[in-house]
Order: structure tokens, then sequence, then C-alpha cells
């Protein structure tokens, strides 16, 4: 008996153990990893022989400043501590003590911000940021920039505008992304079809897709997910937009919103496009490197991601075609804000301005995570060297807008995903889908 | 006289008090006055980062004109009930008879229906998770391809399912322990008056069990009416809100919306433990109702 109940508990462990190597979430921004757990605060030290140098000074006044974020992947972790430690030698009387946090992010955020125990520089991302601002628990930083000799202008008007709010600055945005045409090199070489360019439009994507599907493969030409973060972009390059320009009104039943969603999920009407899911997967970037969708829009995430998981996986990435209203585009962008609270404001500032200075964004640039926000990097070698990178940088000037609908984001985000779902899972007509999208979102305007 | 044995009796209370004075303190700060303050919030307006802003029962009136907590919630929330409860019931039940019988090796069959329950609920559901993947096991067995869990007609199924499989364990324990409750002579009085197995599972093991169904199943309504976990890890509410229930709205709207309900949420809380109120009154009454009183 007792043998059976060791086996058993072998077993159990076992159990345990596997589940613990699950898999871990794909890097894609939208994406909420279930658990929150704050991980062990580190400290980011000045090593031994700095403080023998200046002992006297550094030893007592350490002034504290508390910097948190979402922890994507480790490796980016890891460049964010670099970048401390280098601050940390250079400001010795600064002691940066980096609070990452796992899982869901805002809302660990907005609790430690209702127990006023928030960090002093904390993430902010574009598409609920402005909550911050209007509840007035955000440091105004215009007088802090001009402290320092930093200008607007130094960054890319898109990006620092998303984060200005009637008139004030209140974020320094870090890098951005925005969505590029990413297509299989093998597979339009195997069909015979030139690689996409710039310059296509919704005409050229259709034939290619058409000629890149096999379904009875499990192989089609395009990405089609119910995904508010894909599907805006064709809203736009059908001349249209989501919100009215002051975010009092939803513009998902204009005809151009609906003539997008019916070329959208056209593609898959027509095989020529499928979802994630209907290849067994949740992110549509797998199946991109699987070789099971041979285009997607994806943004510069999908870079190291590929690197990591499908190094044999040729492709390469255009700006997203234009559609009969012209250029369009999504922008991500997350900035570095300084809590209202924070005791040394002027401490955290110079952590944030270290951290977004040229120097720093240049080390972020060439480790290939993200795109820095400062203008001065658009010529830079790396870019030369990188066409992919490039695509992804140089949309944020071609019809992008940013990932951004107001204070009912997320109800607006969950009515467009629900309306492609309606229609790829119910058959609901596409104007109609659309129609109660809108009306669902005037609702929640209208409940604010 | 007196007052020795006074002094010893208040003594004695004061030292019971004593005792109970951290489980006292722990109760007081989490859970009693975490309810009411969350009974205070339920009237206000509330988005974390400014303070809460009273505006009477509107967050009421709100809960009770949503539309996605009107068609989708509450309905998926009755229905995930109804159909668990006595599922789940009737199988820990059965699994406890079986295993109240002499059978060879039954420590390890109850070892083996137990495990489900103390592993980590979120660790099951992302086995289950796998398991109903599209290219997943269930599919490879049974040569099928459905999308299980992106499906509006069989997501729900999927996660009643597996929450019924985790849950009949602890309940066949219990079940267990009331069923070696019931004396052995009743089982004999039943067969000398001619009894047969099923007859005295019917007559005898039933009524004797009434307090412990009792127990079952209201533990089991008040866990279905706040199941939560499994739908988080697995459908996040989804496909087109088929799985979204009572606790998964109020969770969006205290966490996940751009603009914080916390008042609203609060408002749907108070809501959902006025109904598990409800359901367990009415649920003692036809129990107890039916038979014995010995609840």
């Amino acid at each position: 008996m007792n043998r059976v109940f060791a086996f058993l508990s072998v077993l159990l462990i076992a159990a345990f153990a596997l589940s613990a190597c699950a898999p871990q979430a794909q890097p894609t921004p939208e994406k909420i990893v279930e658990t929150v757990v704050v991980r062990e605060t580190q400290v980011v030290e000045v090593p031994k022989e700095v403080q023998v140098e200046k002992t006297v000074e550094v030893e007592k006044e350490q002034t504290v400043v508390r910097l948190s974020g979402w922890a994507s992947s480790p490796s980016e972790t890891a460049l964010l501590e670099s970048l401390l430690y280098r601050f940390s030698v250079e400001n010795p009387d600064i002691l940066v003590k980096y609070e990452p946090i796992t899982g869901d992010y805002k809302q660990a955020l907005l609790t430690s911000i209702a127990a006023g125990t928030e960090p002093d520089v904390y993430y902010m991302d574009i598409f609920w940021w402005q909550e911050l601002a209007k509840n007035d628990v955000l440091q105004p930083l215009d007088d802090l920039m001009a402290s320092s000799g930093v200008k607007k202008e130094d960054f890319i008007p898109a990006l620092i505008d998303a984060f200005t709010y009637e008139g004030v600055v209140y974020g320094i945005p870090k890098d951005f992304n925005t969505l590029g045409l990413f297509y299989n090199k093998d597979m339009f070489d195997a069909a015979g079809l030139e690689y996409p360019t710039d310059d296509w439009t919704w005409d050229e994507l259709t034939i290619a897709a058409e000629a890149l599907s096999d379904p009875a493969n499990n192989v089609f030409g395009f990405g089609v997910p119910a995904d508010p973060g894909r599907f805006p972009v064709f809203v736009f390059q059908n001349g249209g937009n989501i919100m009215n320009a002051d975010f009092t009104d939803t513009e998902l039943d204009s005809e151009a919103a609906i003539g997008a969603a019916q070329f959208y999920t056209d593609l898959r009407a027509f095989q020529i496009g499928a979802l994630p899911s209907d290849l067994g997967e949740g992110w549509q970037g797998t199946l991109f490197g699987k070789g099971q969708l041979a285009m997607v829009y994806e943004g510069g995430w999908l870079i190291p991601y590929l690197r990591e998981q499908f190094p044999n996986t040729k492709y390469g990435v255009v700006m997203p075609p234009a559609g009969p209203g012209g250029e369009g585009n999504l922008i991500f962008t997350v900035a570095w804000g300084i809590s209202k609270n924070s005791k040394n404001p002027e401490a955290a500032w110079r952590v944030v301005d270290f951290l977004t200075n040229e120097a720093s964004q240049k080390t972020v640039l060439e480790s290939g995570f993200a795109l820095p926000s400062r203008t001065a990097l658009k010529d830079s070698d790396y870019l030369k060297n990188n066409p992919n990178s490039a695509a992804i940088f140089n949309g944020s000037f071609n019809g992008a807008r940013p990932f951004f609908w107001g204070a009912v984001g997320s109800d607006v985000n969950d009515q467009m995903g629900k309306a492609i779902e309606r229609i790829f899972k119910e058959g609901q007509a596409v104007a109609d889908s659309m129609k109660q999208a809108a009306e669902a979102v005037r609702k929640a305007l209208a409940d604010q | 006289m007196a007052t020795r044995l006074n002094r010893a009796k208040w003594n004695e209370a004061a030292m019971g008090y004593l005792f109970t004075l951290p489980w006292l303190f722990i109760f007081f700060t989490f859970i009693v006055f975490s309810i009411g303050y969350a009974f205070y919030l339920s009237f206000t307006k509330y988005n974390l980062l400014s303070p809460p802003e009273v505006w009477g029962l509107e967050g009421y009136r709100r809960v009770l004109s949503d539309e996605l907590f009107m068609t989708k919630a509450l309905p998926n929330t009755f229905k995930y009930t109804l159909i668990v409860v006595p599922l789940q019931t009737f199988i820990s039940l059965v699994l406890a008879f079986a295993m109240d019988q002499k059978l060879r090796l039954r420590r390890v069959f109850r070892t083996i229906f137990y495990l489900p329950s103390v592993t980590s609920s979120v660790v099951i559901s992302l086995i289950f998770v796998w398991l109903f993947a599209p290219q997943g096991v269930i599919n490879q067995i049974f040569r099928l391809s459905v999308n299980w869990l992106d499906n509006v007609n069989t997501a729900f199924y999927v996660i009643m399912g597996m929450n019924i499989f985790t849950t009949s364990g602890t309940l066949m324990l219990i079940f267990l322990s009331g069923l070696q409750d019931i004396p052995t002579s009743l089982y004999e009085a039943a067969e000398i008056d001619g009894a047969d197995k099923m007859q005295s599972f019917l007559y005898v093991t039933i009524p004797m069990l009434r307090p412990v169904i009792f127990f079952v199943v209201t533990v089991g309504v008040i866990g279905c009416f706040q199941v939560f976990d499994q739908i988080f890890v697995m459908t996040a509410g989804g496909p087109l809100d088929s799985t979204t229930t009572l606790t998964y709205l109020i969770y969006k709207w205290a966490f996940r919306d751009t603009t914080i309900k916390m008042g609203q949420a609060a408002a749907a809380a108070v809501i959902l433990s006025l109904i598990i109120l409800g359901v367990t009154l009415l649920q003692r009454r036809v129990i107890e109702g039916s038979g014995s009183s010995t609840a």
C-alpha cells in the first residue's frame, strides 16, 4: 500500500513540476498574463569601488526613487536593469529601486495609487494613461523638461502629443511600435510571387493572399484575428475612424468602418484568410513562424520572437498596404510617468531623463526590442542596416494614429472584437454587427 | 463562594476571548470591514484614482439596466449552477457510495478521486485548455476538429465539466464521512425487514444523509455562483460572452475597464450575495420541508 502511495505522490509531484513548465505567454502587448506576482525588489546598487571613492557624500544622503513597469520578457527586463546600473554609476546620489510587475499591470498600478503607495516612476500605456491625467495623479513634466533642456520637438510628434493632456506633457514616450506587413519569403518564392513593397494596396494584398492559400493543408494567405489591435488599421485605410475627434462618439457604424469590416471578414469568407483559432493557436505570430499564415500584420515584437522561436523562417516587413482611403496604421506606445505623490520629483525626473536620453534609446534600439521615440535616431545606422525595423519605425509617419479610443476605450475594444467575431462565428450581416457595436459604445459613453 | 465561582467563570471567558483574539482581529479587518466597505462603495461612483463620490442607487440602476448583466451574466450563472450542482452532487454521492464498499484498492481510488481537488484550479484549467485545444488530446482521440473553447456552443460546457471533475472529489469525502456515520444497525434492521440493496439505499441511506446533502448542495450552489478563476484562465468570458458569469463581469468592471467602475462592481457584488442568500434559504426550505428535520 505504501508503495502505491509513494508512486502516487511521485505522480503528483510530476504533475506540478510539468505544470510549472507551461509555455510562456507570447510577447504580444495585448496578451494579459494571469497572475499578479510582484517580483522581489531588486536594488541596483553602486559597486563597491565607486562607493569607496565617494564614501562621504554617498552613504548618507541617497535619494530613493521607486520605479515600476511590466516585465514582458526576461531579456527586456535585463536591458532595463543594465540601463539602471549605468544610471547608478553616473548618479551615486540616487538609489533606484526597480519593482517590476508581471501580470495585470494596470490593476496592480491603480490599486497602489488608490492606496497611496505607487512607485515614483512608472510605465503608462497609451491606451489608458489619460485616466491618470484626468484624475490628477501625475506630475506635469514641462518645467522639469525645461530644467534639463529637453524639448518636445526631440520626440516623434505623434508620440509626445499622445502623452499631452490639455496642453501639458505628462509622459515621456520610452519607445513605440506600429504594425508592419510581415511576409514569408519562402512561401512567396514557392508561389512565384514578387515580394510586397511599401506601395502595395488592398488589391495586391488580396491577389497575393489568394495565391498563397491552400485551405486543404491549413495554409492561408493572411491572418484576420478578431483583434481590436489590428482591425482599426483597415478602417483608417478605408478613410474612416474609430472615434470622432474629441472621443464623444463612435464611428464604427460609418460607411468606411462597415466597408473595412466587409473587406476584413471577406478574406476569411473566401478562404484566403484565417483566424488564429481556426488553426489552433492563440496568436497569429506563431502561425506565421510555422508557415501556416503567409502574411500577418504585427508589430516589432514579432522580430525577436521569430529570431528566438523560428530562426529558419525567412521573412520581410513592409508598411501595411494602402486602402481606398490611403495609408493607415496604429501606434502602440508606452511612456514613463512620474507620480504626483513623489517626494523627489527632481530625482525621479533625472531617472526618466536618463532612460529616454539619446544614448539609452540607442542601446534600446540596438537590442532590437523596441523603436526609439527620439527623432534624432531616424537616420541611425541600425535602421539603415535593418530594413524590417525601419519599416515599423517609418510606419509612424504614414497615416498612423495612436491606439487610444478615449474614456470608454475598453468598451470600444470589446465591441470591435465582438463585432468581428459575430460576423465570423454567427454569420451576422456586417452592417448589423457594426451597428450593434456602435450602439453598445454609445450606451457606454452615455453612462460616463 | 459565589464571587470565587464568578471569578473563575470570568477568567475562563477572558481566556476564551484571548485565544480567539488573533482570529477575531483577522475576521474583523479582512472580512467584516471589507464587506462593509464594499457595501458602502456600492452606493458610490469610484474609479480608484479619485475619492469615492456618493450617488445613491445609481450604481444598482446601471447594473440592472446593463445588457451584459441581464442577458449574459445572470442567465449564464443560473445555467451554470443548475447544471453543475445536480451533476456534481449525484456523481460525488455515487463515488462515495462506491468507496464505502469493501472494494480492493479503495484507498488508492479515493486518493485518485480526491487528487483534482488538491490541485490548483489554475493548473487544472491550463491542463483542460491543452486537452481541449484544436489539436489537443480530446480531438485527437475522438478524431474531431472542434475548437471547444472558441465555440459559443461548447466553451461553457467544457468549463462546467471541468468544475464537476474538480469538485466531486471533495464532495465525495464529505459524503463518505456522512455515510460512515450511519449506524449499521439501521441497515441490519432494513435487511431483516426484507429490503434489498437498492431499497436500503433509497430508504435508509438517503434520508440519513439529508443534512449532508443539504450541506453539499449549499456549498455547491455558493461555489457555482462565485465561479471565476476557471473562466478567467480558460476563456476570459468569451467567445462572445458565452462564458461571462456574474463574478467575471464584476471583475471586468472593477479592474479591466478603461474607466474603472468600482462602485457599479460593488453594487453587482451586493446583488450577487443577495441572490446567493435567497437561493440558499429557498433550498433549505425545500430540502428540510420534504422530510425529517435533522438539518
